[in-house]
């Protein structure tokens, strides 16, 4: 694979339908793997703001750096902790990690599937027993972001070179006739994110091997006051924010497993955030 | 003085009756203990080179006018190509030669698996083959693929089906206290080497030159010279550094016989690698088995009867392992009957995999050992002593040499944790530790050939064209030549991996090459000081006793530019005895009984190889085969669409090795008592046993934790939390059934 790189002055301009590449964690395997297709790579990573200042999270930020960080939350600081491997959390940005696609094994070998608006989802029919257990009705897929569920928690708001948005809301359901995940708009890019501090966060992972793994399940509780937000890693196609408990799921054959996990990690994170 | 038997020959399980020419093995065994070399620990005589990136790896080779090769692998696990047009691929720039079905014994117009090669370009560039390869135009008639290993069992798509029968197992079962009846399941787990299967090939005149990864140069030779009708001595194979094999590299395999035909072809050296996608459909691995086992005992735990029925799910090419062999041979119970059928499927070929068969077969039996000693309410260890076998019990002959109730008794301070162990359980998470025995063979064998060339400098240099497989063979040997020789090991220099330079060598599979080169090589060097001594007692005179240091530095120095050049062979195995490997190994674990987390805390692993050249050595492979063991028994596995057949996890994402933070405390101890009817040396293989028992071990140990019974590999948490809510089912169940 042979792409040009550029690197603009400045994000106005950026013609809309780049590649912008950053830490080049996710973009660099996909271009290989032949699942993303560019002759030119855009390089932002000059452009996006990097570091903390306050509540402010600059989208360039690595992993590393949030994982070091006193002034991030616990639930965002163990997301990132927990994620991949020392090696690419050092490289691998924030705002990237919110972007990246699903793990789903028919998607990563190119699968002609409803995610890619094919009229299958070969996962629900086939081997899918790590997909989602919530709106899995189209696409089973599955959110591979620890930091999206954490961020999705801590109620975030990112701001883009367009507008300013909840981390929530960054986040589509892929529908028959649209089956993007994400609802930025053609050469939108992430600036910068806003963390309230909570009172007290928690991350939890599930994965199948102790490090270096994708969640089979991820939960991030986070309480301010009387408030408790819970949002899941690795349980829908989008990060999920959950509403009520788990009486709405809809695991499939091979996945009934990972709502006992979630039912365990939910009750022990809650746990670990409770008024002293 | 040469000599012709008639002799067993043993390769992972698969046995054949052959002439050999064997030389006699004179030299008496050194006395139990370490020595001056051998017996203390060695780092690795090539790690500074290979840390500094100075090892040259068959990755590493870059001919001049090198050209790269690219293969159409079938996109269907069962297909008849109809059509195959290469004429778009040979136009393609850069493009230097294209073959397909017919031009190559490797390729074919009919597939069996998913990933089998069709069709092949060599181009300037890897990427301008790539980009030809898309270019192939085929017409496909897509087939029904046959996935299901019993399916193919009751449709006889069958490699072959082995039945074995000792005493009377009906009568043994009748006789029977207490029945246990348990189905297992092993997973296809994949052999992962650093280093992709890849070789470059060169034509040299009409000679081919190969530089292979691989575990047996003299194999690529004969395959290829059989392959392409040609004569072995005009093949020169090349392996001097190599990045893993694992039982997966011990032939020229097809990219070997594709790159060879490209080479001849395009008149340039063609090299072709797999990328790690291709490495995890077209490279090999374990055969995923169903194992229907019964095991009857009296009330005092002496088995009555044993009775297997396996199915080896072997795929599209292979052979069917001896998964029945724990079964048969690790207990003396006087009634065995086993059946083993080895599916045809649809699925890529499988290959032999660090001690294959046995790995599989050690989890269903000695998992069923524990489920009967459940039963029985007997300590699994006491159950264990009390099957010991005596002698072999297929044939009754005599052990070369075994220690596996040393073993044992060495494992009792590690068994004896298990009361400490369980009572750090909490609520959530519960701890264990179960146990679990090894057999298997790794005693080498003949023929294998040692020279050893001494200079005037003192230097020694062993030439024999064997590999290090990465398991430190060069290291090991450079101590035998120097004990021999009384010389320090920074003397000596060890040349392997090179068909055209050295003399002939066993492959390094099946736990052999140690016990095979090991006794050549001190053969060799006890050859060339005897030379030295015979210029010694010309010089000093003969009554001047044992050579000091000083003497020996100075006869050598009288030698100028002549040289002593020693030989030496392997000698034959102990006519009429079994040489086998022996061990036990104890795993603690714990288990998060919400979320189905399972943590192996700690193994501790006594092995019975014989003399040990290399403790540290030794070590590394007991480590290695440990932590391969858990990501067998634990996370790895081989998935495939259930209605295509097509592979699914070809990238390290989605196939999940164990990585650092997965591995236990491990405790190596090896009870190192040479073998007394084995070899000049007494040393056996420890490749292989280490991986023997993992398995069952730490699925005895969540067991133990737990009561659950996992019977299915790998232990994921899907596994695990379906096997803790069958187990309170059945405690629920177990009042009402009284």
């Amino acid at each position: 694979v042979k792409a040009a790189i550029v690197t603009p002055a400045s994000l106005e301009g950026i013609p809309a339908d780049s590649v912008l590449l950053a830490g080049g964690t996710e973009v660099v395997p996909q271009l290989r793997e032949g699942l993303l297709d560019a002759d030119t790579l855009v390089d932002v990573s000059a452009l996006v703001p990097r570091g903390i200042a306050g509540t402010c999270i600059g989208a360039g930020t690595t992993l590393a750096e949030l994982e070091a960080s006193d002034a991030v939350p616990d639930a965002l600081r163990e997301a990132c902790r927990l994620a991949s491997s020392p090696q690419l959390r050092v490289m691998g940005t924030v705002g990237g990690n919110l972007l990246q696609s699903t793990r789903c094994w028919y998607w990563r070998l190119g699968y002609d599937c409803r995610l890619r608006g094919g009229d299958r989802c070969h996962a629900r029919e086939g081997e899918h027993r790590e997909h989602a257990i919530f709106a899995n009705e189209l696409c089973a897929s599955a959110h591979p972001s620890d930091v999206a569920a954490a961020l999705v928690a801590l109620g975030a708001r990112v701001r883009t070179s367009r507008r300013e948005l909840a981390v929530a809301e960054l986040y589509r359901l892929p529908t028959a006739g649209d089956p993007r995940t994400v609802a930025l708009e053609p050469g939108e890019v992430l600036l910068e994110l806003d963390v309230k501090p909570p009172d007290a966060s928690a991350y939890l992972k599930a994965m199948d091997r102790k490090r270096f793994g994708f969640p089979l399940v991820g939960v991030a509780a986070v309480r301010r006051g009387e408030a408790i937000t819970v949002a899941l890693a690795g349980v829908a196609p989008v990060p999920w924010l959950l509403d009520g408990g788990f009486d709405a799921a809809t695991p499939l054959p091979g996945t009934r497993w990972k709502v006992a996990v979630a039912e365990a990690l939910v009750a022990r994170a809650l746990a670990s955030i409770r008024p002293a | 003085v040469a000599r012709l038997i008639r002799t067993e020959k043993e390769v992972e399980g698969r046995f054949e009756e052959v002439w050999l020419v064997v030389e006699e093995d004179a030299l008496e065994q050194w006395p139990q203990g370490p020595r001056d070399v051998v017996g203390r620990p060695a780092a690795r005589v090539d790690g500074l080179a290979r840390a500094r990136g100075e090892a040259l790896f068959t990755a590493d080779i870059r001919l001049p006018g090198m050209l790269h090769a690219a293969v159409l692998r079938s996109p269907h696990p069962r297909a008849t190509a109809t059509r195959i047009d290469l004429s778009a691929a040979l136009e393609a720039p850069g493009v230097r030669a294209a073959i397909g079905p017919g031009d190559s014994p490797a390729l074919t117009a009919e597939p069996g698996y998913e990933g089998q090669p069709v069709a092949a370009v060599c181009a300037d560039t890897l990427e301008a083959a790539r980009a030809a390869i898309a270019l192939i135009d085929v017409e496909w008639n897509v087939l029904e693929p046959l996935l299901d290993p019993d399916e193919a069992v009751a449709r006889g798509s069958l490699f072959d089906t082995r039945h074995s029968d000792r005493g009377d197992v009906e009568r043994g079962l009748a006789e029977a206290d207490v029945v246990v009846e348990a189905t297992y399941r092993t997973q296809v787990v994949l052999h992962n080497s650093m280093e992709t299967h890849q070789s470059v090939c060169r034509w040299v005149g009409g000679e081919l030159e190969v530089h292979i990864s691989t575990q047996y140069v003299w194999g690529v030779r004969n395959e290829l010279a059989r392959g392409l009708g040609m004569d072995p001595d005009r093949i020169r194979v090349v392996c001097e550094y190599m990045g893993g094999g694992f039982g997966s590299k011990n032939g020229p395999d097809d990219h070997t016989f594709v790159g060879a035909e490209l080479a001849r072809r395009s008149g340039r050296p063609v090299r072709t690698a797999l990328t790690r996608g291709e490495e995890h459909v077209a490279a090999g691995n374990r055969a995923a088995t169903i194992q229907r086992l019964v095991a009857g005992a009296r009330s005092d735990g002496t088995l009555t009867a044993l009775r297997g029925e396996f199915v080896n799910a072997v795929g599209a090419a292979g052979w069917n392992t001896f998964t029945e062999g724990p079964m048969q041979t690790l207990y003396a119970c006087p009634n065995v009957r086993t059946t083993t059928h080895g599916a045809r499927l649809n699925l890529p070929p499988m290959k032999a995999f660090r001690a294959p068969g046995f790995v599989e077969g050690t989890f269903g039996l000695e998992c069923l050992l524990d489920e009967l000693a459940a039963r029985l309410d007997l300590d699994p260890l006491e159950l264990r002593r009390r099957n010991h076998a005596d002698v072999e019990p297929v044939e009754g002959r005599s052990y070369s040499g075994k220690n596996l109730l040393e073993c044992y008794r060495r494992a009792e301070p590690h068994w004896g944790r298990r009361h400490e162990v369980r009572a750090r359980s909490t609520a959530t998470v519960k701890r264990g530790v179960g146990m679990a025995s090894q057999v298997w063979w790794g005693g080498g064998g003949p023929p294998s050939y040692a020279w050893v060339r001494v200079g005037s400098d003192g230097h020694v240099t062993v030439v024999t064209a064997t590999q290090d497989v990465g398991t430190g063979t060069k290291t090991a040997l450079s101590q035998i030549a120097a004990e021999e020789l009384r010389l320090p090991l920074e003397h000596v220099t060890f040349a392997v991996g090179d068909t055209s330079r050295g003399p002939y060598s066993t492959l390094s599979a099946g736990s052999s090459t140690l016990p095979s080169m090991g006794p050549a090589v001190r053969a060799a060097a006890a050859d060339a000081r005897r030379q030295i001594l015979e210029l010694a007692a010309q010089r000093y005179g003969d009554d001047a006793g044992e050579l000091s240091p000083g003497q020996l530095e100075e006869v050598l120095a009288l030698l100028g530019n002549g040289q002593i050049l020693g030989t030496g062979a392997r000698g034959p195995n102990p006519a009429g005895m079994q040489v086998l490997t022996f061990g036990v190994q104890v795993a603690e674990v714990a288990v998060d009984v919400e979320t189905g987390e399972v943590t192996v805390e700690r193994v501790a692993a006594i092995h019975d190889v014989g003399r040990v050249v290399n403790p540290l050595g030794a070590s590394s492979q007991v480590e290695g085969g440990i932590i391969q063991g858990i990501g067998h028994t634990l996370s790895e596995e081989r998935l495939v669409d259930p209605v295509t057949g097509a592979i699914l996890t070809r990238s390290l994402d989605a196939y999940r090795m164990p990585t650092i933070a997965d591995v236990p405390e491990i405790v190596s101890e090896l009870v190192d008592v040479p073998d007394e009817h084995l070899t000049n040396l007494g040393s056996k293989g420890i490749g292989e046993p280490p991986i023997i028992p993992v398995a069952a071990a730490i699925a005895n140990a969540i067991r133990d934790a737990t009561g659950a019974d996992v019977r299915s590999l790998p232990i994921s948490r899907a596994e695990m939390l379906a096997a803790l809510s069958a187990a309170r089912n059945s405690r629920l169940e177990e009042p009402a059934r009284a």
